[in-house]
C-alpha cells in the first residue's frame, strides 16, 4: 500500500537520504530504528511532504508523487492519505482538546459540526481523555498532549499514521501511557510507521523493523531477525548501545 | 499672561470641549481601521520575503519610525496636493480632516505591520506543520491556526499604539482641524484662560484613555483564555 522508491534528500551538501526503498502492506506495523542523524525522521517527513524529496517516488494508496514535478494539489491529496504524530505534539494552542481533534474533520474533510464532534469524542475516549475534552493544550501534561496528538491523527482515519519519535519529548513516567495508546491502535489493524528509540516497545509491537544508518536502510526484518539474528555489524553495534540488558538475556 | 486662574472654569469648559470629542474619536477610529488594513498588507511581503516589495516596505516603515508625526502630517498636508497637481488633480480644497486621517493611517500602518509580523513569527512552526500534515491549505492554516493566535500576541502592542495614537490626534489642530484640541485653542483665544483649558483637556483625554485601557484589558483577558494563567471564562 505504501511504496517508497529510490528516495533521496539532501540539506545543502549533506545527503540525508541516499536512495531509500521500502514497501509497506496494509495493516503492517513498521518501526524504524537507527542512530540520530541516520535520516529516519527526514524519511518520515518526506512521506508527508513536510520535506520535499530531491529524488524518488512516494506512493500511498492510489496517490503517487514523483519528486521534482509536484503541484500543491498532489501534495495535499497525499497528505490526506496519512497523518502525523509529532515529537513535540504540535497541538493547536488556541483550541481545546476536542477542537484540536475536530479541526481536520471540519476543515479538511468538510464534515458537519455534529458528525465531527461524534467522531472526535469517540477517538478521545479511545485515547483515554474523555474527561479532558475542554482543556487547552497548556492545561495538559506532555503525555496527555501527545494522546490528543494521536487522537487528532486517528480521527481522520488515514491510510497510515506516521509517528515521529512520539515519546522522545516526554518525562520517563509519561512514556508508558502514550505507548499503551499506540499499542491499542496497533491492535485495531491500523497501518503505522513508527520512528522510535524505545527498543523494547518496537520489538513487541512491530511486524517488521527497519534499521537505518547514514541515509540507507542497513537491514530489515522481523523483530526476531533484527534483535536476535541480525546479520549486519552496524545493527549489532547499535543494539548493543541501546539495549545493554540484551547481553544478560542471551 | 492671561487672566487670574479660576478653577471653576475647568469644569465649565469640559462640556464645550467634549462636543468635539466626536471628531477626535473619528480620527482615531478611521486611522486605526485603515492602519490595520495597511499593516496586514504591509506585513505580507516581509513574511513571505517578496523581493523589491519587501525593501520598499522596509523603507516605508523606517521612514515612519524615524520622523515625527507632526512632520509627517505637514508632509502629507502640503506634499500630497502638490504631487497630485502633477496629474492636474486639485485637492487643495479637501477637508483638512482627510489629510489627518491619511497621515495617521499611514503612520499606524507602519507600526501595525511590524507588530503583525513579529506576532506571526512568534508562533512556533510546528503548528503550521501539524496543519499541513492533516491536509490543510496554506490559507486555511493562516486564518484558522496562525491568525487567531497572532491577534492574541499582537493585542497588547496594538492597544498601546491605539492609545498613543489617540494622544497624537491632538496635533490635528495644527492644520486647522476642529477636534477637541482645536476647540481648546479657540477657547483660549476667546477667554484667555489657557491653563484652565489645558487642564480640562488633560482630564478629558485622561478619562478616554482610562476607558480604552479598561476595554482593552477585558478583551485581552478573553483572548488569553487558553493561556496557562488566563482565567477560563468563555
Amino acid at each position: 500500500m505504501i511504496d517508497i522508491k529510490e528516495l533521496r534528500k539532501s540539506f545543502g551538501h549533506n545527503e540525508v537520504l541516499k536512495g531509500i526503498n521500502i514497501k509497506v502492506d496494509k495493516g503492517e506495523i513498521i518501526s524504524i530504528l537507527g542512530p540520530s542523524g541516520s535520516g529516519k525522521t527526514t524519511l518520515l517527513r518526506c512521506l508527508n511532504y513536510l520535506e520535499s524529496p530531491d529524488g524518488g517516488t512516494v506512493t500511498i494508496g492510489d496517490i503517487s508523487i514523483n519528486s521534482g514535478k509536484v503541484n500543491k494539489k498532489e501534495i495535499i491529496s497525499l497528505r490526506k492519505k496519512s497523518a502525523m504524530v509529532f515529537q513535540s505534539y504540535n497541538l493547536f494552542q488556541h483550541k481545546t482538546a476536542l477542537q484540536n481533534v475536530m479541526e481536520g474533520l471540519l476543515v479538511v474533510q468538510k464534515r458537519n459540526a455534529k458528525e465531527s464532534k461524534e467522531i472526535a469524542l469517540e477517538v478521545l475516549q479511545k485515547v483515554g481523555l474523555k474527561n479532558k475534552i475542554d482543556s487547552y493544550p497548556s492545561q495538559l501534561s506532555g503525555g496527555q498532549q501527545q494522546r490528543v496528538g494521536i487522537a487528532r491523527a486517528l480521527a481522520l482515519n488515514p491510510d497510515v499514521i506516521l509517528f515521529d519519535e512520539p515519546t522522545s519529548a516526554l518525562d520517563p513516567e509519561l512514556v508508558g501511557e502514550v505507548l499503551e495508546v499506540i499499542a491499542k491502535i496497533a491492535k485495531e489493524g491500523k497501518t503505522m510507521i513508527i520512528v522510535t528509540h524505545e527498543m523494547n516497545f518496537a520489538r513487541e509491537i512491530s511486524d517488521r523493523i527497519i534499521f537505518m544508518d547514514n541515509g540507507v536502510v542497513v537491514e530489515e526484518g522481523t523483530p526476531k531477525n533484527i534483535f536476535v539474528e541480525q546479520k549486519e555489524e552496524r545493527t549489532r553495534q547499535f543494539l548493543k548501545r541501546m539495549t545493554p540488558e540484551l547481553d544478560y538475556s542471551i | 499672561m492671561g487672566k487670574v486662574f479660576d478653577p471653576a472654569l475647568i469644569i465649565e469648559f469640559i462640556p464645550t470641549l467634549t462636543k468635539y470629542l466626536g471628531i477626535t474619536l473619528e480620527i482615531l477610529i478611521y486611522s486605526t481601521i485603515l492602519g490595520i488594513l495597511i499593516g496586514i498588507v504591509a506585513a505580507i511581503p516581509k513574511l513571505f520575503h517578496i523581493p523589491i516589495l519587501k525593501q520598499m516596505i522596509t523603507l516605508y516603515i523606517s521612514f515612519i519610525r524615524g520622523t515625527p508625526i507632526l512632520i509627517q502630517l505637514f508632509l502629507v498636508y502640503y506634499g500630497l496636493p502638490a504631487v497630485l497637481m502633477l496629474w492636474n488633480i486639485d485637492i487643495t480644497r479637501m477637508d483638512a480632516l482627510y489629510f489627518v486621517i491619511i497621515t495617521y493611517s499611514l503612520s499606524n500602518g507602519a507600526i501595525f505591520a511590524e507588530i503583525f509580523r513579529s506576532a506571526i513569527s512568534a508562533i512556533n512552526y510546528g503548528q503550521t506543520e501539524a496543519a499541513y500534515s492533516i491536509g490543510m491549505t496554506r490559507f486555511q492554516n493562516f486564518y484558522r491556526i496562525i491568525f487567531p493566535q497572532a491577534i492574541r500576541i499582537a493585542f497588547p502592542n496594538i492597544s498601546n499604539s491605539i492609545i498613543g495614537s489617540l494622544k497624537d490626534t491632538s496635533l490635528a489642530f495644527t492644520i486647522g482641524v476642529m477636534d477637541m484640541m482645536g476647540r481648546g485653542e479657540t477657547l483660549i483665544a476667546s477667554t484667555a484662560h489657557a491653563l484652565e483649558v489645558y487642564i480640562s483637556l488633560a482630564i478629558v483625554y485622561y478619562i478616554v484613555v482610562v476607558i480604552l485601557e479598561k476595554v482593552f484589558k477585558i478583551s485581552e483577558r478573553y483572548l488569553n483564555r487558553y493561556q496557562p494563567n488566563g482565567t477560563a471564562t468563555i
